[in-house]
């Protein structure tokens, strides 16, 4: 009876377990209620990004802080949701972790990534203030990525269009390579998305890759 | 001697032999013309019917846009112009220049299929119109991009003038 009763605790203790302690990367946190972590899953459960790069794609602080203080990066919501062209988002806010939690997920994620993708490929320098102008000029203007992404506009204020994720705080969210290999090679990350596919000479591909991570504005939550 | 039969001095038999046919000749010629201008015009006879052209067979009617292209227009388009094309897709309140309305006539009948052509392919800055408009000649081909132009013609039931 006794050895009965310590098997039936033992069990009792075990399902009792987190998920998480025995679990695949995040496993348990149902991110893959809205995220594919897999690129075998199927493209119809992807409701918001896709995370199985994001350790090639997103910078671990950032995660950890977005992971305990969600912000909205897409306004019009994600793209594939039915509401998206009538500017009626979903509006379920993302799950708040704890910073223990944040912390673990943030290492998860940073494991998820696909194999052979370079790195190395930018100069994270600060743009000069006449190349910045330049860069500013090719992000607004010559390619037009202003009209769907926001920008820092000279007020210093996020400005723009809204149907693609907001970049004004890009260069703290992004890794350099991956917005290179995003605009050479956006097929290796998407089977199709709405943003026009630019064929970008190097020293472009260059300037713009180092705009966009000189765009740092932090979102109003977490500066208050 | 009988008056009747006493011999006309000579003067009077030349005048008469030299005025009589003037004289005669005179009045055909004055009848020909009081003829001529009583006569009322005849009615100027109708004008001979002109071989009328046959009329060029009317154009033949743009089939309605296919599926495809309109899934095409709500995919890419339709986030700055709107669903229904009325100019007011999601970013369109964002933007510096309002993008083009595809519902309305008075602008696109000025533009031919080719410049709207061309500002899909090449963006807005290439035809000289807003920057906002990306270029998506590195996105579509020119079949695509030719059956947008048709749709965007269904949309504002318009053509070129």
């Amino acid at each position: 009876m006794k050895r009965l009763g310590f098997y039936l605790l033992a069990v009792g203790w075990l399902v009792c377990q987190p998920a998480a302690s025995f679990a695949l990367p995040l496993e348990g946190m149902g991110c893959e209620a809205c995220h594919r972590l897999s690129a075998e899953a199927p493209p119809g459960e992807r409701k918001a990004p896709d995370l199985y790069y994001a350790g090639d794609k997103l910078r671990k602080e950032w995660l950890v802080q977005f992971l305990q203080r969600p912000v909205v990066l897409r306004k019009a919501g994600f793209f594939t949701a039915p509401g998206f062209l009538a500017g009626e988002p979903d509006a379920r806010p993302h799950p708040v972790l704890s910073e223990e939690d944040a912390k673990k997920a943030a290492d998860d994620l940073a494991a998820l990534k696909l194999p052979g993708l370079p790195t190395g490929l930018v100069d994270e320098e600060p743009l000069s203030k006449v190349g910045r102008v330049k860069a500013k000029i090719l992000f607004e203007r010559d390619y037009s990525c202003i009209a769907c992404h926001e920008g820092i506009n000279l007020a210093g204020q996020a400005r723009g269009g809204v149907s693609g994720p907001s970049l004004a705080g890009a260069g703290n969210r992004l890794k350099g390579d991956w917005i290179v290999h995003w605009l050479k090679t956006p097929e290796k990350f998407i089977d199709k998305s709405r943003m026009p596919v630019y064929r970008l000479d190097e020293e472009t591909l260059a300037q713009l890759t180092r705009y966009i991570l000189s765009l740092k504005k932090e979102p109003d939550e977490w500066t208050r | 001697m009988d008056p009747l039969t006493r011999p006309r001095p000579i003067l009077i038999r030349l005048a008469i032999a030299l005025l009589g046919p003037l004289l005669l000749a005179l009045l055909f010629l004055a009848c020909g013309r009081e003829e001529n201008a009583a006569r009322p015009e005849a009615p100027a006879p109708p004008p001979a019917p002109v071989a009328e052209a046959p009329a060029p067979p009317a154009p033949p009617k743009a089939e309605p846009a296919s599926a495809e292209t309109r899934a095409t227009y709500q995919w890419y388009c339709a986030q700055c112009h709107g669903v229904k094309g009325k100019g007011n897709g999601i970013n369109a309140k964002w933007l510096t220049v309002p993008p083009r309305d595809h519902t309305k006539a008075e602008y696109l009948e000025t533009r031919t299929d080719q410049q709207l052509f061309d500002a899909i392919q090449q963006g807005g800055l290439a035809v000289g119109r807003a920057p906002c408009m990306p270029r998506w000649g590195d996105t579509l081909d020119e079949k695509t991009i030719h059956a947008l132009v048709r749709y965007i013609r269904e949309l504002c039931e318009c053509e070129a003038i």
